[in-house]
């Protein structure tokens, strides 16, 4: 699942975030390995032939290079989508950090009785699009999940905060 | 942080016609750069077949002249003759079909269907695009540079054999060497990017096995590309050194072998032959479904029957050189593995009919062009299994029949294809409607003109006519009158295509709807609208817009 809450989200100062958010993959690791075997174990089927010959340096960087390339590129689309997303309670302060493909980790502070949830049905980057604001931001929050996910995920937040700001209020 | 980006701005296409065109990195544009591109290059191949038929239309050498075309008297000129049919295989081969089904329809619509926004690398999809354009390029210089017997061009045949490849004068076969490596190395980028994409970007919740046939074709092609075209880039790789540095890979005079080219090439030839025709079996698919008003019959084994097809197809190679002495063993094996090619494309073709087995059946244009592929291609897989029996061979290799055989399965299997794609999506790729009623009377036209071409060509095929030759007895002249007046016809359908798809740019009706068919169109890209907007599926979509199958 690309957002997963920690089992106990409202502990504050727990290692584990509170919220963690990727974007989804459809091929998991296990099968990013069968594809480099298939592909390598069949590309050798033609090599047997011609095994001891000559010909043989004539084919095998060709094929080499094939399996190199589908590495790469299976390795590129996992690196698109390293996109990590978390949400930590540091005392009564909620934390986001935003770590993006490339360039360094984003952050956004604010204490969490002031933080704010909401969702721009239309009119946001995506439909349904949801912000956390506070802090004099307003910042977005899963945008790359798909857009049931988005509106689960609203809920959730919204429950989250509302829980954590009963706790706090006198 | 990344801070909020809420101004409601709308996706509007501010490109120019230059960026959009040129420096495409949209799937759906370099898509249709694809099919237009490989309808040019096809008109150019047809036309070679045109003037080919009609110097076959009477025995005798009457158009192709030394002195020039149609000069008095006429000394045959055999290279000019040798030139055409090399180009019209290398063209057709490599330029045209596979650039159409696999290049055009896969790139439109392999990311639709299983809900990604592009493919995984749009900018090497830029990149495959322009090398084969750069490929289909070096062909045509290659055909007017100068080449063997003080001519212009090569006439080797499309398979390249040494000696003849290697001996071969000019710089014209070099050339030829490198579109096809151009072609290849843009096949093979093409391929890393549609397995990636398909593996990596399926929308949530759509496993493997619930991913729409057409993408599933397109996965297995690139799997075959990919195990097969660095084969080929390793074969014709050799040829050149041969050709160029001394090299003895395949000349017996250092220790080369010219048969081991034969083994490397059709180990790459034959899987060609599947590359060509599976993301075709992946469209009729969804053509039948939707005319037939009823979800496709046995998906499960449909998807095997590809994964099938596209296994056994690199363990029958030898079955197109029976008569290069190989041993009986040898040649027992390949004629069983060769027919048991029949078992998965017979599990195709049983579920296809029993997709429109009580269904209610539209005669569309698509529909029509879907069932002239079903008839055709099965005509031409049953001549198959009889080519496949190495004793039956011996008669028919390099005759008619062979032609007849592979142009049933290519030119028409592959083609009809082409033709219920191009009418299926024509409005979701255009936004306009083409004229229904032109587009039948093309597909009669055609079809009646192919098989009088053809099926022709079997007779003489067992009257013992070779292949790749100018001229022929008196013997033959009959059906070979025929076969030159389908040809005719077959191009004049093939101009009115050209016709139907110009009127219906400037003249056809506005698509209105998403979903011009009916709800059995049932796939992720009839949810867009015609013709679909720049960027499609940003957000992943719902799992209720594409999961429709009732056995789920």
């Amino acid at each position: 699942m690309p957002h997963q809450w920690s089992p106990s989200p409202s502990v504050p100062d727990s290692a584990v975030p509170a919220l963690s958010l990727t974007p989804f993959r459809s091929l998991p690791r296990r099968g990013f390995a069968w594809m480099i075997l298939l592909a390598f174990g069949l590309s050798l089927i033609p090599l047997l032939g011609v095994l001891g010959t000559m010909a043989l340096w004539g084919l095998l960087p060709f094929v080499l290079l094939m399996v190199a390339g589908l590495w790469w590129g299976l390795e590129q689309s996992y690196k698109s989508g390293d996109i990590l997303e978390e949400l930590h309670l540091r005392g009564d302060e909620l934390c986001l950090t935003h770590k993006p493909v490339k360039g360094p980790t984003q952050e956004w502070r604010c204490n969490c009785y002031w933080a704010r949830v909401d969702m721009h049905v239309s009119g946001g980057k995506v439909p349904f699009y949801i912000t956390l604001s506070g802090n004099g931001r307003q910042v977005e929050i899963g945008s790359f999940l798909s857009e049931d996910e988005r509106k689960v995920l609203f809920g959730e937040l919204k429950d989250y905060l509302k829980a954590l700001q009963q706790v706090q209020a006198p | 942080m990344a801070d909020a980006a809420i101004h409601g701005h709308d996706h509007e296409d501010e490109r120019s016609f230059f960026t959009r065109w040129f420096m495409s990195t949209n799937h759906k544009d370099i898509g249709i750069l694809y099919l237009i591109t490989s309808a040019i290059v096809g008109l150019i191949s047809v036309c070679f077949t045109v003037y080919m038929r009609l110097e076959l239309m009477e025995p005798g050498v009457q158009y192709m002249c030394l002195e020039g075309f149609m000069a008095e008297p006429c000394t045959p000129n055999g290279h000019l003759w040798n030139v055409l049919i090399t180009y019209h295989g290398v063209l057709m081969m490599f330029f045209v079909v596979i650039p159409a089904l696999f290049g055009g329809f896969g790139n439109y619509f392999m990311p639709l269907q299983i809900g990604a926004p592009d493919m995984a690398f749009p900018r090497m999809n830029n990149l495959s695009y322009w090398m084969y354009f750069a490929g289909t390029a070096l062909g045509v210089a290659s055909m007017l540079s100068p080449g063997g017997n003080g001519q212009l061009g090569s006439g080797v045949g499309w398979v390249l054999y040494p000696p003849l490849s290697t001996n071969e004068g000019g710089m014209s076969m070099d050339l030829a060497i490198f579109a096809v490596h151009v072609s290849g190395a843009s096949s093979i980028l093409g391929a890393i990017n549609m397995i990636t994409t398909f593996l990596n970007m399926r929308a949530p919740g759509m496993t493997l096995f619930k991913v729409p046939l057409f993408a599933w074709s397109i996965f297995v092609t690139s799997w075959l590309i990919l195990l097969s075209l660095p084969v080929l880039a390793g074969a014709i790789t050799m040829l050149l050194t041969d050709r160029n540095f001394g090299t003895t890979f395949f000349d017996p005079a250092g220790g080369g072998d010219p048969i081991l080219y034969q083994h490397i090439l059709w180990f790459f030839g034959h899987p060609e032959v599947y590359i060509v025709i599976l993301p075709g079996f992946g469209l009729v698919s969804h053509v039948f479904a939707t005319f037939a008003r009823k979800p496709v019959f046995g998906y499960l084994p449909m998807v095997w029957a590809l994964i099938a097809i596209g296994g056994l197809g690199f363990v029958v190679w030898a079955h197109h050189m029976y008569t290069v002495g190989m041993s009986l063993t040898q040649q027992s094996y390949f004629m069983l593995a060769t027919m048991v090619i029949a078992v998965p494309t017979g599990v195709k073709i049983f579920s296809w009919i029993a997709t429109m087995w009580g269904g209610s059946l539209e005669f569309k244009a698509p529909m029509l062009f879907g069932l002239g592929f079903l008839v055709l291609f099965t005509i031409g897989g049953v001549t198959g299994i009889v080519l496949s029996q190495a004793g039956v061979d011996r008669a028919y290799h390099d005759t008619y029949y062979v032609v007849a055989h592979f142009h049933y399965t290519m030119s028409m299997g592959a083609a009809f294809t082409i033709f219920a794609g191009i009418y299926f999506y024509f409005g979701k790729m255009t936004g306009r409607h083409y004229n229904e009623f032109a587009a039948k009377i093309h597909f009669w036209l055609f079809f009646i003109g192919v098989n009088v071409t053809f099926f022709p060509q079997h007779f003489l095929g067992r009257q013992g006519m070779p292949r790749r030759y100018i001229d022929y007895p008196e013997a033959f002249a009959y059906f070979n009158k025929i076969s030159s007046v389908g040809a005719m016809i077959s191009f004049a359908s093939f101009i009115l295509f050209f016709g139907i798809v110009i009127h219906a740019l400037l003249r056809g009706r506005k698509v209105e709807e998403n979903n011009y068919w009916n709800e059995y169109a049932d796939t992720l890209e009839w949810t867009l609208p015609c013709p679909p907007p720049e960027h499609t599926f940003e957000t992943l979509p719902k799992q209720e817009d594409w999961d429709k199958a009732p056995a789920h």
